[in-house]
């Protein structure tokens, strides 16, 4: 029977700092027991994969890929999935002086051509002259490189099957790149983070150090995919740099059965593990069926949240549906951080749980952009989670739209410096300009205020839908249409659409599963009342059939998808007459292109 | 285990898809999972797990994407089983 590897490494002392590269944090590593952990879809563990051993793997792996002959730093795509072969080719490229690019997963069924072309699309972004994946994904691999730069496709075994070089190795250097992230763009422009040796290191110190006060006896449990930044910087790579064993799930297993996260993380001692809010809305859903017994959460000392608005109201729900399994609410530790900045940027107190700042949304908050706390008599308020500091290190700045930096509680865009910032995307100067502020800052992108000191996110400002100079975020329309029964969360996109009048109007557009006529004429008033309820104002509703929304590589709903397509007439209302909007196309697309752009 | 009686697993699988699927869909090996029966990628999760659970096999998930109708899911399934005895 297959044994984990060990929490503790019996000899060799943590150490979280000194490592320039990602080679030296793994030789340190591979003097221990610690590793990483695989488990099947029903939490049975699977395979192990030592950090000696990945070493070992990573090695050989390296030697082979060198026989290839690529010049240094060219790029190699992986099909990232949750498995000892990934670990052992991303460290081998490290090695090999080669830059990984880990490629994503299709997890739906049906979706052959569309992400055949997503994978093209990185493949070609990158420049990829290698692409490997397990013999599973192959065809679609050596269909997605088609007409691409990627002269070799194959499996972890045909490259196992080259001749290895004789001679030594010359890994990636203190100041050469480590690997290309892909995590935002839409599939037809992907932007790729270059993430250099010097940023992964910085981050992950910081991260162990400062965010989670990282001590023996740590072990992390993750089911998040290895192509995204939270589940490749934050659970992979991180505790390679400081001797943390890992359970892994594959993203798919938790999908299917959340609870196997809480069960493996139960049975092997996990104390720390992140999530998007979603992870835990999950499970809290799925608890109910279950039987708790056997579930000790008690250990379970740093529970994250990333990776999308945190809303408290569904992880209040998780930790009141697992407190019978010992979980503690204080565990929750909600974090900011994006693939351009490595990964972190802030971490809210550690023991602490979810702090919210209760803002009234009046004149103040969508004229003003000025988030005061509600006083007793607000009517409609909203509370945001509290993400806390930025660490030592990392700087944050609201500014306005002239660059402005903005005193406490007024709300701008969230400009961040430090240690880890990206230096480009890869070959895209353009898109690189549009963030990298000449100050060495950059903009995040999102919109948030400081309150003492700490970071709270209100949305993305691109999103931002302004109708009359009062500013409404989307994500509140989207969240309280969700809450609606019937509809669940990635259903909703709400956007702004600019008349000819060069006014905007709302369009909520709800992804529909109801047939009936006469149910979709009821669900239809129930949602025009609640976005009336959250934002005062009609909107035009679109019922759409499911998949009309897309996602970006992340899994974040694109809005200005979801805006274009409407505005092309590609998503349509169920009942069959076109929306409105789709009548103005094509003087409103432009307009509205010209925004998205 | 016996082979499977393609027949039957149609019929079975056909009710377990039709909990997913609008009311009064017409089922058939031909039905289009996404475009017919408008089976998402989180619905799509649950039913893979209904019927790892129901026949105690494993779904690769790596095959999820080429699934287009019915039929290729119950062909997947008697794949799976027959693998198995």
């Amino acid at each position: 029977m297959v044994q984990p590897t060990p929490t503790v490494n019996t000899g060799l002392p943590l150490r979280t700092r000194g490592f320039r590269t990602l080679v030296e944090g793994l030789e340190y590593a591979a003097l221990g027991e610690t590793g990483a952990n695989f488990y099947g879809p029903r939490g049975e563990l699977e395979r192990v994969l030592p950090y000696r051993e990945l070493r070992t793997r990573a090695l050989d792996f390296a030697r082979r890929l060198a026989g290839l002959g690529l010049p240094r730093c060219e790029r190699v795509a992986v099909l990232a999935e949750t498995t000892p072969e990934f670990l052992a080719l991303f460290f081998a490229c490290q090695y090999a002086g080669l830059v990984p690019v880990p490629l994503p997963l299709a997890l739906s069924i049906g979706t052959h051509r569309a992400h055949v072309e997503r994978l093209r699309g990185m493949l070609e972004s990158s420049a990829a002259r290698v692409a490997i994946g397990s013999e599973a994904y192959l065809a679609q691999l050596e269909e997605a490189a088609v007409g691409t730069e990627v002269g070799w496709v194959g499996t972890y075994d045909g490259l196992a099957a080259r001749p290895p070089v004789a001679g030594g190795l010359a890994p990636l250097g203190p100041d050469e790149p480590c690997y290309i992230q892909y995590s935002s763009g839409s599939t037809s422009f992907p932007r790729g983070v270059l993430v250099t040796q010097a940023a992964i290191t910085a981050n992950a110190r910081a991260i162990a150090e400062d965010g989670l006060a990282l001590q023996p006896g740590d072990r992390c449990t993750s089911w998040l995919p290895l192509y995204h930044d939270m589940g490749l910087v934050g659970c992979c790579l991180t505790p390679v740099l400081n001797q943390v064993s890992v359970d892994y799930i594959a993203t798919a297993s938790f999908a299917c059965r959340p609870l196997v996260w809480l069960k493996v993380l139960s049975a092997s001692g996990g104390t720390i593990s992140f999530a998007p809010t979603f992870g835990y809305e999950l499970c809290a859903r799925r608890v109910a069926s279950r039987d708790l017994s056997g579930l000790d959460l008690a250990r379970w000392r740093v529970a994250g949240i990333g990776g999308e608005m945190i809303r408290p109201r569904a992880l209040a729900e998780f930790a009141e549906a697992f407190a019978p399994a010992g979980f503690d609410a204080r565990a929750f530790v909600p974090s900011y951080g994006l693939a351009e900045a490595t990964l972190a940027v802030t971490f809210a107190p550690l023991g602490r749980g979810v702090r919210t700042d209760l803002v009234e949304l009046g004149e103040a908050f969508e004229r003003r952009r000025l988030a005061l706390p509600a006083g007793p008599r607000a009517q409609r308020t909203r509370a945001f989670a509290i993400c806390g500091r930025p660490m030592p290190g990392y700087e944050i700045e609201i500014r306005d739209e002239h660059g402005r930096r903005l005193p406490e509680r007024r709300i701008g865009r969230v400009c961040i410096r430090g240690p880890s910032l990206m230096t480009g995307y890869f070959r895209s100067p353009q898109a690189t300009r549009d963030v990298l502020l000449e100050d060495g800052w950059l903009d995040t992108g999102d919109m948030g205020y400081l309150v003492d000191g700490e970071l709270v996110v209100t949305g993305r400002s691109k999103d931002l839908i302004i109708i009359n100079g009062r500013n409404i975020w989307p994500q509140d329309l989207e969240w309280a249409v969700e809450r609606l029964p019937g509809v669940r969360p990635g259903d909703v996109a709400a956007f702004a659409v600019t008349g000819e009048d060069e006014r905007e109007r709302i369009v909520v557009v709800v992804q529909c599963r109801i047939s009936d006529p006469a149910r979709q004429a009821e669900f239809r008033r129930e949602v025009q009342a609640v976005i009336n309820r959250q934002a005062g104002t009609e909107c035009e509703l679109v019922l759409a059939p499911p998949r009309s929304l897309t996602y970006t590589t992340s899994g974040k709903l694109s809005r200005a998808a979801a805006r274009a397509n409407y505005l092309s007439g590609v998503i349509r209302d169920v009942a069959g007459n076109a929306p409105s909007g789709a009548q103005r196309a094509a003087k409103e697309a432009a307009v509205a292109f010209a925004r998205v752009g | 285990m016996s082979k499977p009686d393609p027949d039957r697993l149609l019929a079975e699988i056909g009710e377990l898809v039709a909990r997913f699927a609008p009311p009064g869909a017409r089922l058939g090996r031909e039905t289009e999972l996404q475009s017919d029966l408008s089976i998402d990628s989180v619905a799509a999760m649950d039913l893979v797990m209904e019927i790892e659970e129901r026949y105690g096999i494993d779904v690769p998930v790596n095959e999820l994407a080429d699934l287009v109708t019915l039929g290729d899911l119950v062909d997947l399934v008697a794949r799976r089983l027959g693998e198995r005895s």
